[in-house]
């Protein structure tokens, strides 16, 4: 059975079930119970489970990321919302310094099964200091799991796992995203982190994404196929650490031409990483080199115009598709 | 210092050959200079000196081929061209040359923006400088013919398949040999397995064959079916290769069919002979396909369908009327192109016919004479053929094929009468146009013959 359901439907259910399967759940967060959430994927859970399992938090990062770890430690397995990922800036020290790393300096004694929620992503008229994709900063972190789910049924089944994981997870999510419908398949689905997937088929040339601008190139493509005849892959990365290697490798070796397209700034980004690891693992079957796709490396003007003209999207992919696919499959179109 | 680079000369065109330099190493140019001559898919075109200075350094010789984009030549303030060894040193200086317009808004852009990094193309001063000396080495090496550039899958298909890869023209960025040129190479070398040698071919001792065929013959060509060693094999022209693509395309995918009908030309020859009488010494001479091209824009108007194009399941009727006449040249065939026949006057359509098809043989024809073309005439009139059939010129959906108009005893009034016959062939594209349509075109455009002052109006 498959529901239609929006990805914040799908992300409530999830906590929602998780909080009935599991008593020693529990929701952590600014604005989450009373006001049920600022992009409202708590609503409705503190009346059903109380202030005990649904805890509001005063506006102070690092000292609920702080007590979540330590609730962790204890046992318990907290689910941490950050308002945005911009905030989370001041959970730095939690986060590296600690969640990461308590498990492998005290000699395994206690495992940090903790999700950290967070929203990122721009396009909202948010400026500068409230639109980013930071992501990066915890996939470079040896001992946090980074996942980023682009679709409804990824949400659900992602976020299942991040909960019953025993390591700390930042579990990405994204403002443009929390509308989007799809299938989101019934009962206890579970999607693997560390496990990327292959949206789309094709064999002329590969586009790596994750988040929202996975979305977003799987509908390029679909639309390109038709229009164009071109025929792109579309490998959704679902998880950026651990990072699986082998989906991504496969492909290249299919199509030999990648474009990584990424929300984040394009200097030592998601597209850097994915392009070192395809050119020492892959170099023979490259045709050409690999092409990032990124948004402009300014602060996000809060102008509706200049924030259209700096963040990347479909218009920049398509750009990009036509630039780099192969020369023989462009002229039949 | 600055490279010159193979322009973008036509839409459709990826790649284009240097028929041959204009001015040589050393010479002194100045802007608006013709440098070379250009063969592209199209036409032949002139390459022009952007700026003054000393052509410095020839990249790319006289009959090779390279993509739009990479350099063909350098042109210096002549201190260059002694040590030309020496240029990538001084190359950071000069604006990157593959995109001369946007480099130079990036640099415009670059002092008003309060952080270095300003675009995600040309991110930092550093990332953007590293880029053209990464770029120039490769332009070096390449012109000294002593390394080659190939994207790894080429270089390994490369090695799996037995080919050398001298004998390959890259058309990725930069001139790089890609899984394209590779494909196309297999293509053009057939099914053969791959152990096959050149050295195991040909029984022929090579020593005997005469030198101008070695010369001539394709290194791609020995295994299959292999031309007699008495054979004269030539390589064809990119107009000749683009000719056989596009016929090959019309006949392949376009389903002809075909309405001849005869007309009497007697009274049109007639008039020609006065209407040239007229016209003086030095006037311009009007033919009979110029009144044929003529009567065929004026039917034209009356079966907009016939002056149309098929395009995935839209047919698209053109408002206007542009009929390309077919001219035999040496390299083959062009149909360069009268625009809005239908509203130019016979004189006017013969003086443009005439300058085209000078310009045609002369090999003088630009990309503008020969687009846009929605109707063709082919005509073998002054050849003697009793009849012949074209073949259609995409994405148009109709040719006519004129033969010649021979005295013949027709009979008038039951009287056997001499008169001008001449057979014309309609091939039309069956799936926009149908058969009756294109008898009722050439009744039109016969009507019309018969009443050649119809076509003074």
């Amino acid at each position: 059975m498959m529901a239609e359901i929006t990805y914040r439907q799908a992300l409530h259910d999830t906590l929602r079930e998780e909080l009935l399967r599991d008593e020693n759940v529990l929701l952590v967060g600014e604005e989450i119970g009373v006001f049920e959430g600022s992009y409202k994927i708590t609503a409705g859970l503190l009346k059903e489970f109380g202030p005990k399992r649904v805890v509001d938090t005063p506006i102070v990062e690092n000292g609920f990321v702080g007590m979540a770890t330590g609730a962790a430690m204890l046992g318990l397995r907290p689910i941490v919302e950050i308002m945005t990922i911009n905030f989370i800036v001041l959970a730095m020290d939690q986060i590296v310094n600690h969640a990461a790393k308590i498990y492998s300096m005290f000699g395994g004694q206690c495992p940090i099964p903790l999700v950290i929620r967070t929203p990122g992503g721009g396009g909202q008229q948010l400026a500068a200091t409230h639109s980013q994709n930071l992501e990066v900063w915890f996939a470079h972190v040896p001992g946090l799991k980074v996942v980023a789910p682009s679709s409804p049924a990824d949400a659900k089944g992602l976020l299942r796992t991040s909960v019953r994981d025993n390591n700390p997870v930042i579990f990405l999510e994204n403002l443009a995203l929390y509308n989007i419908k799809g299938g989101v398949p019934d009962g206890d689905y579970m999607v693997p982190i560390g496990k990327a997937q292959v949206t789309k088929e094709g064999s002329d040339l590969t586009v790596i994404s994750y988040s929202r601008m996975s979305a977003v190139a799987l509908d390029v493509a679909r639309r390109m196929e038709e229009e164009n005849k071109l025929s792109i892959e579309v490998v959704d990365l679902r998880s950026l650490r651990p990072l699986d290697y082998e989906t991504i490798l496969n492909s290249v070796r299919k199509t030999n031409r990648v474009i990584v397209f990424e929300e984040d700034w394009r200097s030592y980004g998601v597209g850097a990483e994915i392009a070192a690891l395809i050119q020492e693992y892959a170099f023979d079957d490259l045709d050409a080199p690999i092409k990032r796709v990124a948004s402009l490396e300014v602060p996000l003007p809060y102008s509706k115009p200049l924030e259209l003209a700096t963040l990347t999207g479909a218009k920049q992919l398509v750009e990009s598709i036509n630039e780099i696919a192969p020369r023989r499959r462009r002229s039949q179109s | 210092m600055s490279e010159i680079s193979m322009p973008r000369l036509s839409d459709t065109m990826q790649e284009g050959t240097i028929s041959r330099w204009l001015k040589q190493p050393g010479d002194e140019v100045k802007k608006g200079d013709v440098l070379a001559e250009i063969e592209t898919d199209k036409a032949t075109m002139d390459l022009e000196a952007y700026e003054s200075g000393t052509l410095e350094k020839i990249l790319v010789q006289g009959g090779e081929t390279v993509p739009i984009g990479q350099a063909v030549a350098v042109i210096g303030s002549g201190s260059g061209a002694q040590n030309a060894g020496a240029e990538p040193a001084q190359q950071p200086a000069q604006e990157p040359s593959p995109a001369p317009a946007t480099a130079r808004t990036a640099t415009e852009e670059a002092p008003a923006a309060p952080e270095p990094a300003a675009d995600s193309k040309n991110q930092a001063p550093a990332a953007e400088s590293t880029n053209v000396q990464q770029r120039v080495p490769e332009i070096a090496e390449r012109s000294d013919g002593a390394s080659i550039k190939v994207s790894p899958l080429a270089r390994r298909m490369a090695e799996e398949h037995n080919i050398d890869l001298h004998q390959l023209q890259g058309t990725g960025p930069g001139g790089r040999i890609v899984r394209d040129d590779i494909e196309d190479y297999l293509e053009q070398r057939g099914p053969t397995p791959s152990t096959a040698t050149p050295e195991t071919a040909p029984a022929a001792p090579p020593q005997e064959a005469p030198a101008a065929a070695q010369a001539a013959a394709p290194a791609a060509q020995p295994e299959a079916g292999a031309p007699p060693p008495d054979a004269e094999v030539v390589k064809l022209s990119r107009v000749q290769v683009l000719i056989a693509r596009r016929l090959t395309e019309s006949k392949q995918t376009i389903p002809h069919f075909y309405v001849s009908s005869e007309v009497d030309m007697t009274d049109v020859l007639a008039m020609r002979q006065t209407f040239n009488a007229s016209a003086g010494e030095d006037g311009v001479k009007v033919t009979v396909n110029d009144l044929i091209v003529k009567a065929c824009a004026l039917a034209l108007e009356k079966f907009p369908e016939v002056n149309s194009s098929l395009k995935d399941d839209q047919l698209i009727k053109y408002k206007r009327v542009n009929v390309g006449i077919a001219v035999d040249v040496p390299s083959g065939l062009v149909v360069p192109v009268i625009r809005d026949t239908n509203i130019k006057g016979v004189r006017s359509i013969a003086r443009e016919a005439k300058e085209l098809i000078a310009k045609a043989r002369a090999n003088k024809l630009s990309t503008a004479d020969l687009e846009g073309g929605t109707f063709s005439v082919s005509n073998l009139g002054m050849m003697d053929a009793s009849n012949f059939i074209a073949v259609i010129n995409p994405p148009q959906a109709a040719i006519l094929a004129v033969a010649s108009a021979r005295k013949q005893f027709v009979p008038v009034d039951g009287q056997p009468v001499i008169r001008d016959m001449m057979t014309m062939t309609m091939s039309a594209d069956h799936r926009i146009i149908y058969g009756a349509t294109v008898a009722r075109f050439l009744q039109e455009v016969k009507r019309m013959l018969h009443d050649p002052y119809s076509l003074l109006g």
